[in-house]
């Protein structure tokens, strides 16, 4: 197709602000570790995936902007309310400062990603395709980035070890949040816009991540938590994300008209 | 008429805001695309009038750029060069600048001259794809060998972190003469 029926619009703003918001609140998230990172070299590592991240989030926002017809991408990124954003609760999540909490959340949400990036990427809208594929090439780094971690502490000291295993377990309760259906996600489907795996991206991620952590000498539970109330897709945030909201959008809420 | 040579020329003496290199030897000037207007149109906003620049408006210049990174955060200052410097050229009305990811920028898209540039500031660039790096009487694949280091030519060099100064960039450490030394980061 080389244009978008008006009819899927919607619902593909829908599933491109989940992905942008994702990035953006993982990115600001990220950028909390800038000057604290572990050592030198990852310092900047995750400072510059913290960019990434927050530059994905942008372009899809023009996307959005440009083709989609929807606001201005300032506007997208920080003028809606709490219940207007579509992230999932996991990269709302805090780590206190605990590089194992940050690793493992990063871990997930870059595999997750990568699944999800994957789809659109093959998607039938060619325009969409080839911005979808850039940014794969570039959150396959991130990937490789997390892994590393993760065999590198699992496989470490046993404190690494156990911390490791430890943020596992923490997390795994909330990666159900980012396999919720988006609205309007089953429109998608049939035309290719997002087209449908050969299985559920759950079971991609599953398998990616087992296989890791399994290198890593760590383990996960042998499924995924389903989401079962409305989560993050659908605008019901965690109790600290309107916290978290308003930090990220302090500066833009001074004078939301200014020019940068 | 206004060519597409010489806005080329002036494109080549634009340099990329975080690489020692122009931005056409870095390869991410795509396509230039130069319309006729047929007449001077002086109605349009945002032209110049005529008796201000004291040549009368006659074309319009389209440029593609293809970004090394999506949303590269040199891409703003790149823009606002390039139509600063291209608008200024007699007969030109306006500049449109599209930022396009197809084709995708590749490391193969820098020129000799822009790699030598860069291997001058220690910057090394992955070796076109089929070109094998020749080492101690062994070919290897660029993928499985790391740079040769810039400083003392030796392949005895080890990847630092995948992560560099700006997005496009890795770390990698010499184990040779101890330097450091940056490499550009492919995508595949």
């Amino acid at each position: 197709m080389t244009t978008i029926p008006e009819s899927l619009k919607a619902p593909l703003t829908e599933l491109l602000l989940s992905t942008a918001d994702d990035k953006f609140l993982l990115g600001h998230r990220n950028a909390d570790w800038t000057g604290l990172g572990p050592i030198l070299e990852e310092d900047i590592a995750f400072s510059s995936i913290a960019q990434d991240e927050i530059a994905h989030a942008e372009v899809l926002y023009q996307f959005i902007h440009t083709q989609l017809g929807g606001a201005k991408p300032d506007d997208l990124a920080y003028g809606r309310e709490p219940r207007e954003y579509r992230c999932a609760a996991l990269v709302e999540l805090g780590d206190e400062f605990d590089w194992s909490r940050a690793i493992v959340r990063q871990f997930f949400c870059d595999h997750f990603d990568a699944v999800r990036l994957g789809r659109l990427a093959a998607s039938s809208w060619p325009t969409l395709a080839v911005l979808a594929g850039r940014l794969l090439a570039e959150e396959r780094a991130h990937v490789q980035h997390a892994d590393t971690w993760i065999v590198r502490l699992g496989r470490g000291t046993p404190e690494s070890h156990d911390r490791m295993q430890r943020a596992i377990d923490a997390l795994w309760p909330d990666t159900g949040s980012l396999f919720e259906a988006v609205w309007g996600e089953g429109l998608l489907e049939p035309s290719g816009v997002y087209p449908r795996g050969d299985e559920r991206m759950s079971v991609t991620w599953h398998r990616s991540i087992a296989e890791r952590a399994g290198e890593a000498g760590l383990t996960v539970p042998a499924s995924v938590p389903k989401q079962k109330q409305p989560g993050g897709r659908a605008g019901q945030h965690t109790p600290q994300f309107e916290e978290l909201l308003a930090e990220l959008c302090e500066v833009y809420r001074v004078e939301p008209k200014a020019a940068w | 008429m206004v060519t597409e040579a010489e806005i080329l020329d002036v494109l080549r003496t634009i340099p990329d805001p975080e690489l020692p290199i122009g931005i056409v030897d870095l390869g991410i000037v795509h396509n230039i695309d130069v319309a006729d207007r047929g007449s001077p149109n002086p109605g349009v906003p945002g032209v110049r009038m005529p008796e201000q620049t004291g040549v009368p408006v006659e074309c319009d210049v389209s440029i593609e750029i293809l970004p090394t990174f999506v949303g590269c955060p040199a891409l703003r200052v790149i823009e606002e060069q390039v139509a600063s410097k291209v608008g200024q050229l007699a007969g030109v009305g306006s500049v449109r600048i599209g930022i396009v990811y197809d084709p995708p920028w590749s490391v193969e898209r820098i020129s000799p001259a822009g790699r030598q540039a860069l291997a001058e500031l220690g910057v090394t660039v992955p070796l076109p794809s089929g070109e094998r790096l020749v080492s101690l009487g062994v070919q290897r694949r660029d993928a499985a060998t790391p740079a040769a280091c810039p400083f003392c030519g030796s392949t005895q060099t080890e990847l630092e972190s995948a992560f560099g100064p700006t997005r496009c960039k890795m770390i990698y450490y010499c184990s040779a003469c101890g330097n450091p030394f940056e490499h550009l980061r492919r995508l595949t």
